[in-house]
């Protein structure tokens, strides 16, 4: 176990080299750079002339692409990420208190995404073909083909300007329920579908039949018996939709004002900033790599059938 | 530790408890507390090395305070100077300042703290975007300590108008050199306002400055500011803002023509356009590449272009169209010289014109010794410049020119602009002086690729080092008339910037600048 995840994460530095390697070359194919974009129409192009070569060997943007690929993969190694041209501040003090919202955002919506997802797949799964399978089911796939900004911006209409139950300016922990919601609702669709399934492929188990024939009662037989099981296949997904989450966040993040990296993404594409979208890349990679990690442990964990050994 | 099935139970139940534990947010606000949008965390508060519309607006609407400000006509007036004095050359201007003004800090404001600022700015490791503004100045001298000497390398009339702006308004000096590296994130200055604290990426607030003397006899109210406290949100999103306007969440923000409708018929809100509007939108020609190096094929096109369209289409029709190379709202616009020397919309003017120029129509293209009128116009990204753009193009297109029209964000579109492979560009600039012609269209140009012009340039640089100001304003004149008899620009309107305040939240009104009266602000009580 301990060497299957000792592997995985040595298998980790090749893929962030290989995606820092495309953003570089993705550097030096976009003709301007932050120095020149934060002196754009300043009135002062004549004069910022020698500010500006200042400030471009300051951060080495005179030097070809590898060269500076090399500096900044040398600072990396000694945990540096460089400093944001335009905030002029590291990027690390810029990006940390964002990535712990971005976070925040998406595990409250993971909650909301397991809540409803599960509560109406099992529901549904127990009560097969019933009006509550059928709802579930209608409503579910409205959540599947419903686009994130179509259903934040609803959300806002009516929770914030007409009820006047939340708030739209991103201030307090009552901000953070409608784009939970919005994110979590969503991926709560395919969740829900999943655990219906597996549920009702569980429930007609043998062994479920011989439970019920000693006598467990039914909610036994679904929470203590079944459930477990058939969590197996939902967290197989859920591993895969916190991917999904964390791209949705960014969309998500921008619709409600949410100051976490996919707002900060935007901005510093914007400003030219590649030592911040770089940062950022990296970030949302390793995150990314680690989550699935995670979860194919667990589910190793869970399923002793499975072995981390390939 | 748990077992398996412990651990699926805990996860689904947990989850549970993560969902629904939200404490109870207290939705009232102190009485006295005005909220307004930030459209992005700015990334300094620090007028040397930041000199951002946001940065600006914030440090001038309450932050700083400088040496003069501008009337309702436009003329300087003392502010934190006494009075001033140019040379008979016109090369030395002295300021003497008023008595009795301390920054935030309790340190006092003097002669120190003007030449401090100008110091920062013209030494060459601040890299400050301010250097060019301040032309050609080349020290600040303090006989004593409330008398500041400018000297200028050559005569620069714009100056004293220029110090309006809040890129001149002062820092204490004290805490510029204690904070170091972090002073942009902590300013101090002498404005009715102070800075209290920042959220990064959320929000900015500023507190009311107790000691607060107002030096300016326009500001309705004389005494101290109102408000306790200030508090800029950070909302990048237009659709945030309209809706945080709805809730009351904001008192007041800057609005599209778009985004006002849900406002108009709402007795709740104010809406006030800024007919004193600074901006001008124009395209312009790559001189260096043809045919826009030819005057006859610029005067055809300056005649193709539905003004009114384009400002129906980009603004909703809120602003006015432009005939003129210099924005109704700045000094010296002449209105005489955009009608007499102006090109009206006419398309079958145009069309006669690019006849007799040789462009003959040809399969419904003109075509000119086998160049076809296949041209590109860019612009930077936004809903305006688009639907501008859209109209531009079907207006080429009714007299035989083929455009294809591309944006890019103002990072690539402007610096991309000094390439000359470009044709046309629209492109919109505000500024409150007419200064603002010498930078653009004096030669060689604010993209470097313009030929000299002796009107144009004569008049531009006569303009800029006369210190009086009716000789100014008739050389300004003069360069208004040279620059559209050469067809330089191709003017098209002054847009009037919306902002929406609700009606709670009293005295909301701003300067010739565009500057709050911040000290003016009051909630009303319910």
């Amino acid at each position: 176990m301990l060497q299957y995840v000792a592997r995985r994460l040595l298998l980790l530095i090749p893929v962030v080299i290989g995606i820092l390697l495309v953003t570089f070359l993705m550097k030096a194919l976009i003709p301007t750079d932050a120095v020149t974009a934060i002196y754009s129409g300043t009135l002062s192009e004549k004069d910022a002339a020698e500010a500006i070569a200042t400030l471009r060997a300051k951060y080495h943007l005179d030097l070809p692409w590898y060269q500076q690929f090399y500096i900044y993969v040398r600072d990396l190694m000694s945990g540096d990420f460089g400093e944001s041209i335009r905030l002029r501040k590291p990027v690390m003090d810029e990006l940390g208190y964002r990535y712990v919202n971005t976070i925040i955002l998406t595990l409250a919506a993971l909650a909301i995404a397991l809540v409803v997802g599960l509560t109406t797949g099992i529901l549904a799964a127990v009560k097969r073909n019933s009006w509550l399978d059928v709802t579930a089911t209608t409503i579910g796939l409205f959540g599947i083909s419903m686009p994130a900004f179509f259903f934040g911006l609803l959300l806002i209409l009516v929770f914030a300007v007409w009820l006047r139950w939340l708030p739209v300016v991103p201030r307090g922990t009552m901000a953070l329920l409608l784009p939970a919601v919005a994110l979590g609702l969503i991926e709560a669709a395919p969740i829900s579908q999943v655990a219906r399934t597996s549920m009702i492929d569980v429930l007609g188990r043998d062994y479920i039949q011989a439970a019920r024939a000693r006598g467990a009662s039914e909610f036994a037989l679904v929470v203590r018996h079944a459930l477990p099981n058939a969590l197996i296949v939902v967290l197989t997904l859920v591993g895969l939709q916190i991917g999904n989450l964390l791209g949705g966040a960014f969309i998500i993040e921008a619709i409600f004002g949410w100051h976490g990296i996919g707002e900060l993404a935007v901005n510093a594409i914007e400003w030219r900033d590649f030592t911040l979208t770089q940062a950022i890349i990296l970030i949302s990679a390793a995150t990314y790599l680690v989550v699935n990690l995670v979860a194919d442990i667990l589910y190793a964990w869970l399923d002793p059938r499975v072995e981390l050994n390939s | 530790m748990l077992n398996r099935r412990q651990f699926s139970i805990a996860t689904a139940l947990s989850a549970g408890v993560l969902a629904f534990s939200s404490t109870r947010q207290v939705l009232a606000q102190a009485p006295q507390v005005a909220r307004f949008r930030l459209p992005i965390d700015p990334e300094g508060l620090f007028n040397v090395q930041s000199i951002s519309a946001v940065v600006s607006g914030v440090l001038g609407n309450y932050l700083l305070e400088g040496l003069v400000y501008l009337d309702a006509d436009g003329k300087a007036q003392p502010w934190l100077a006494q009075s001033w004095q140019a040379s008979e050359d016109g090369k030395e201007i002295s300021f003497k300042l008023k008595d009795g003004k301390t920054f935030h800090d309790g340190t006092p404001f003097n002669a120190e703290a003007v030449k401090f600022h100008f110091d920062t700015i013209l030494d060459p490791k601040s890299a400050s975007p301010a250097k060019g503004i301040v032309g050609p100045l080349s020290k600040v001298e303090t006989p004593d300590g409330m008398t500041v000497v400018f000297t200028f390398a050559k005569p620069f009339a714009p100056f004293i108008n220029l110090l309006g702006q809040s890129y001149f308004g002062f820092n204490s000096p004290t805490a510029v050199r204690l904070a170091g590296d972090a002073y942009p994130r902590k300013p101090v200055g002498t404005g009715p306002f102070m800075f209290d604290k920042w959220v990064p990426g959320a929000s900015i607030e500023l507190i009311r400055n107790p000691n607060f003397k107002q030096f300016r006899p326009d500001a309705t109210n004389q005494g101290q500011p109102y408000l306790d406290r200030i508090v800029l949100n950070v909302l990048t999103e237009d659709g945030v803002v309209t809706s945080a306007l709805m809730t009351e969440e904001l008192d007041a923000a800057s609005l599209t023509a778009d985004g006002v409708v849900p406002f108009a018929a709402d007795d709740r809100y104010n809406i006030i356009n800024d007919q004193n509007a600074k901006n001008l939108m124009f395209m312009e020609f790559n001189y260096k590449k043809a045919p826009f190096g030819d005057l006859a094929f610029r005067e055809a096109i300056s005649h193709a272009i539905d003004r009114e369209a384009v400002l129906a289409a980009a603004f909703g029709g809120n602003g006015k169209i432009a005939l003129g190379p210099l924005s109704r709202g700045i000094p010296g616009y002449d209105d005489k010289v955009a009608e007499a020397y102006g090109t009206p919309y006419d398309p079958e003017k145009a069309k006669q014109l690019f006849d007799a120029a040789g462009w003959v129509m040809k399969d419904g293209i003109r075509t000119k010794d086998g160049m076809p009128a296949k041209f590109s116009i860019r612009s930077y990204a936004s809903s305006t410049t688009e639907r501008a753009l859209a109209v531009i193009q079907a207006n080429l297109a009714d007299i035989g020119i083929v455009v294809d029209v591309g944006t890019a964000d103002w990072g690539s579109f402007y610096p991309g602009l000094l390439k000359p492979d470009w044709d046309m560009a629209l492109n919109r600039w505000t500024w409150s002086d007419p200064s603002v012609m010498s930078q653009l269209f004096r030669s060689p140009g604010h993209r470097q690729l313009l030929p000299a012009n002796p009107a144009i340039d004569t008049a531009l640089d006569s303009a800029d080092t006369a210190l009086d100001p009716q000789k100014r304003m008739a050389f300004v004149s003069d360069a208004q008339k040279a620059i559209l008899e050469d067809r330089r620009i191709l003017p098209l309107l002054t847009d009037w910037p919306i902002t929406v305040n609700r009606k709670v939240l009293e005295g909301y009104h701003f300067d010739y600048l565009g500057y709050l009266y911040a000290g003016d602000l009051k909630i009303a009580a319910a």
